[in-house]
């Protein structure tokens, strides 16, 4: 109604270092889910995939929390503050020693794995799957719980945030995989099993995820003043080119084609195509969810 | 207000409730309290504690001018306080909420938390900051700056606990708002006369690719 004469300028809090955190932990939560399929619940056929799946979820899992050091103004100080002095009521706090034990646990969960003692590998696995559940859920704790924002202040957020971890965890095992077959092994020969399984799971995976996406922006439509303006900001505003075209275009809907029809399955390059544009999009949902979901100031 | 600090308080009598009344009857949007907040509190540039927001209304020559003098609202149940996983920011006994600058890390969370926008990062400290109603200068009987340098006296400072007091009176007897109500944080900043134009959000916002 009124014309702005003059108000002063509002810093961003959360930048993109907390969006690659984000992006980290999903995907390490995602391949540590890929590397419990055959040891923690029996599917053999994605054994292949286990041991590469640990220890790609505990490198990254080592690599995530520098980049909340660095969006950290004080990384020393908040080392040991976030443990002798926290607050029960903050999710921070609780993703503190999340970030202490899953790392652990997965190490641990490892070793077991390439000694191959089946008993208590199994034991580390099924201990691992609530806590990345827990790693990667308690992110959208954090957003859902910064309760100024209605574009995170939902009880979908966490949800969201697992779901969109496992598709790009999946994206990036496919692409490990191939990789690692086409290149580092003797028959130079992609295993078309565990691929194939994997798509296929990524692909209902993707299904759900997009139903979240849509359950979401549907009821924000409807809610208040402030949901409705983000929710015109993503979809018609300054972030529409990164939340439809490249998260959910490029980055959920054309991978969900390329891997639900077999046709097009059948192609590894499409697959290779599809895990890449998949992995770019997460990338651009956890930047749009994170910087975009804050970018209009409130008053 | 049957918060349950709030009612442990009422029974003490000598406890103080600090919380500020703004009559933008009496404003004039000279943008004095934002200045003055600057010099006392030594806030680096680019970031404010407390500043005037203007809008205009209407079309040459009939125009209006309206002002909403934004500080921290020093809630009851702040959301700032909650979010901290390190207990920097507290909730005095007397209503006043601060951040201790030993205990903050500079997280951040408060920041995107807060629904008031009234937090900054302190770009030499390195943790997070805002208005603390000057609480060195209420400890020692003072008013805060702002209040203190408002020409119009738009700005009243006093104890919400004492009935006598100016501001417990003119809550009591003006029919006054508070920013955000719905966000169920309880704050202590009121406001008379307050135009619903200067509390719209924004549409148009500079994002970091569009510089």
């Amino acid at each position: 109604m009124g014309q702005i004469v003059y108000d002063v300028h509002y810093q961003t809090s959360l930048g993109f270092l907390i969006s690659y955190y984000f992006y980290l932990t999903g995907l390490s939560a995602g391949s540590f889910m890929i590397s419990t399929l055959s040891y923690g619940f029996g599917l053999e056929k994605f054994k292949p995939a286990s041991k590469m799946g640990v220890v790609t979820a505990v490198l990254l899992l080592m690599l995530a929390p520098q980049f909340l050091l660095m969006q950290v103004a004080w990384p020393v100080k908040s080392l040991w503050h976030n443990f002798v002095y926290l607050n029960p009521l903050s999710a921070i706090s609780y993703g503190a020693f999340l970030l202490v034990l899953y790392p652990l646990n997965s190490i641990i969960y490892g070793i077991f794995m390439f000694k191959e003692n089946k008993k208590w590998t199994k034991f580390f696995g099924l201990i691992g799957i609530p806590l990345a559940l827990a790693v990667h859920g308690y992110t959208g704790w954090i957003l859902a719980l910064g309760v100024a924002r209605d574009y995170w202040n939902t009880g979908l957020m966490p949800i969201v945030f697992l779901f969109s971890a496992m598709v790009s965890g999946i994206s990036m095992m496919i692409l490990m995989i191939m990789i690692r077959d086409r290149f580092f092994t003797k028959e130079k020969k992609i295993n078309r099993e565990i691929i194939d399984g994997l798509a296929k799971i990524l692909g209902w995976l993707l299904v759900v995820d997009l139903f979240l996406v849509f359950c979401d922006y549907s009821i924000l439509l409807y809610s208040g003043q402030e949901g409705q303006e983000v929710a015109h900001f993503m979809l018609y505003g300054k972030m529409a080119f990164g939340f439809v075209v490249l998260e959910n275009l490029i980055g959920k809907v054309i991978p969900l084609a390329i891997v639900m029809i077999p046709k097009l399955r059948n192609s590894y390059f499409l697959l290779v195509l599809a895990a890449i544009m998949n992995m770019v999009g997460i990338l651009a949902m956890r930047i749009v969810t994170v910087y975009g979901g804050q970018a209009l100031p409130l008053m | 207000m049957s918060n349950s600090h709030e009612t442990a308080h009422t029974k003490n009598k000598h406890l103080p409730r600090w919380g500020m009344v703004i009559d933008l009857n009496k404003c004039i949007g000279c943008h004095t309290c934002e200045i003055t907040c600057k010099e006392q509190n030594d806030v680096p540039l680019g970031i404010w504690r407390s500043w005037v927001k203007e809008i205009e209304k209407g079309q040459y020559p009939n125009v209006v001018r309206s002002f909403r003098p934004t500080l921290c609202n020093h809630c009851d149940d702040p959301v700032c306080v909650k979010v901290c996983p390190v207990h920097a920011s507290f909730r005095r006994e007397d209503g006043i909420v601060m951040v201790d600058p030993h205990l903050c890390v500079g997280c951040r969370y408060c920041m995107s938390a807060c629904p008031y926008e009234v937090r900054y990062l302190h770009p030499q400290k390195g943790i997070l900051d805002k208005c603390d109603f000057c609480h060195f200068r209420v400890d020692k009987g003072l008013k805060p700056a702002c209040v203190e340098a408002c020409p119009t006296s738009a700005r009243v400072f006093g104890d919400l606990h004492d009935a006598d007091s100016e501001v417990s009176q003119l809550v009591a007897r003006k029919p006054v708002q508070t920013l955000k109500a719905d966000m169920g944080t309880e704050p202590h900043v009121y406001y008379i006369g307050l135009d619903q134009a200067t509390m719209e959000i924004k549409r148009e916002v500079e994002l970091v690719w569009d510089k």
